[in-house]
């Protein structure tokens, strides 16, 4: 167990230091999603704030599992809570949540940080970047990505998912 | 569904990412249930997606200083709100957002938001007493959830108001550089440059807001355009000119019809660098 799963079972005790630790520990990485997402500093304090009451106020959400990626999925999904609400766009241009609790090669995330991802991320070819990160921090689906990329719908599928195998080979490269 | 197909293999790494519509990422779920060939991509997949989160983790430089402290500040207070035990009936109209050794400050609120979260957590301090059981931990998280939909039905109501939305969605496009300023953010998007700032007071009679810029090279500031904020505080201002000639950019308040030089002390200056 990682040390912010054994302070989220102090926060299931109601422990407000241990709380205080792990928004500590989080919170650059939950508002930078959020401002990333959201594109607005205030916005994305709203949301900062929002994501820590829910992990204060409901720390049983958190099944276990790498607590890092847990609270990225929950913030992401509140950011496209709010992308949603904001747009006048149908249901089917709204892309699903990605559920928070699924599976994860724990012993490669728990590895990472932003400086190894950002590298990595950048040894992608644009065509790869692009979707990829229009797809997760834009908040919009591959057909959306296809209209503003102006590239075929199945030409986005497949370099989305070369960009991620490409990705995942450079991640488990920079810890070898 | 159940045979498997090779071309599911970008549907699944679409999903792994979460750009697939609701209606696709139903189908594809449904089908991963019975296809190991899928489910074992989607693992593979699925860490490369999570780890793109953490390239968005803020540094010192874009969260830092007073706005670092005043974010904490606000968390900690209403985590400490949602532990304490009642207010006083006497002080129910408070924020119930306490000081606790240094000053903290609760940004003076225009948003409906904010005041539908005050209103909601005041109530419920009025009759609750402590959060120790169960059911009250229930009850937390139905006005969590409440609170939620409140700021979402907020957030719409500012948005449909203020904000040209394909605008600011192409300007956040990966690409833009992102400045925090006082009440908002300066975006340099392309050749573009753009003011997004939120709980702007309102001005009095004759006043407006004005953007300046500072050309590179030069040592005064040029006049740029003038905006007032909605009646929600917010302002959209994209600035005339081509962003690779700014050095800064600053907003001040003016006279209406604005002025050719500074006449207040600007609400900010941003080095775009
Ligand atoms: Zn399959």
């Amino acid at each position: 167990m990682d040390d912010a799963s054994l302070l989220m079972g102090r926060v299931r005790e109601r422990d407000a230091a241990a709380f205080e630790a792990v928004y500590d520990a989080f919170y650059r990485l939950v508002y930078g999603i959020a401002v990333r997402m959201l594109g607005d500093t205030m916005a994305a304090e709203d949301l900062t704030q929002a994501v820590f009451l829910k992990v204060w106020s409901s720390p049983g959400a958190f099944a276990g599992g790498n607590f890092g990626a847990w609270i990225a999925r929950v913030t992401r999904n509140r950011a496209l809570d709010v992308l949603r609400s904001r747009s006048s766009r149908a249901e089917g241009e709204i892309p699903a949540d990605v559920p928070a609790d699924g599976e994860l090669d724990e012993a490669v995330f728990a590895q990472l940080d932003g400086q190894r991802v950002r590298s990595a991320l950048a040894h992608l070819p644009d065509e790869q970047r692009l979707p990829i990160e229009l797809g997760f921090f834009g908040g919009i689906t591959h057909e959306e990505i296809a209209k503003r990329t102006a590239t075929p719908l199945g030409t986005v599928k497949t370099r989305i998912r070369a960009g991620l195998k490409k990705l995942r080979f450079e991640l488990e490269g920079s810890l070898a | 569904m159940n045979g498997h197909d090779d071309a599911w293999l970008d549907s699944v790494a679409v999903l792994a990412l979460g750009a697939l519509p609701e209606n696709e990422a139903r189908d594809l779920r449904t089908h991963m249930l019975d296809c190991e060939i899928c489910r074992n991509e989607y693992a593979e997949l699925r860490v490369a997606a999570d780890a793109l989160a953490l390239a968005a983790e803020a540094t010192p430089q874009e969260l830092g200083g007073a706005q670092c402290a005043r974010l904490k500040a606000r968390v900690m207070d209403a985590v400490e709100t949602d532990r304490g035990p009642a207010a006083a009936p006497s002080d129910s109209r408070v924020v119930p957002m306490r000081s606790r050794g240094t000053a903290r400050v609760w940004l003076p609120y225009a948003a409906i938001a904010a005041s539908l979260i005050i209103a909601t957590f005041t109530g419920y301090s009025a009759y609750t007493t402590h959060a120790e059981n169960d059911a009250n931990r229930q009850q937390i998280a139905l006005l969590q959830a409440r609170v939620d939909a409140q700021e979402r039905a907020a957030e719409n109501a500012r948005a449909e108001l203020a904000l040209n939305q394909s605008r600011l969605a192409d300007l956040i496009a990966p690409g833009s550089t992102q400045f925090a300023v006082q009440n908002g953010v300066v975006v340099r998007s392309g050749d573009r440059v753009l003011i997004a700032l939120r709980r702007l007071p309102t001005l009095p009679k004759g006043k407006v807001y004005q953007a300046w810029t500072l050309r590179r090279g030069a040592k005064a500031v040029t006049p740029s355009v003038t905006f007032v904020p909605d009646a929600t505080g917010l302002a959209l201002v994209e600035l005339p000119g081509s962003a690779a000639t700014f050095a800064a950019v600053a907003v001040s308040v003016e006279p209406e019809g604005g002025s050719k030089a500074p006449t207040s002390k600007p609400n900010f200056v941003r080095p775009l660098s």
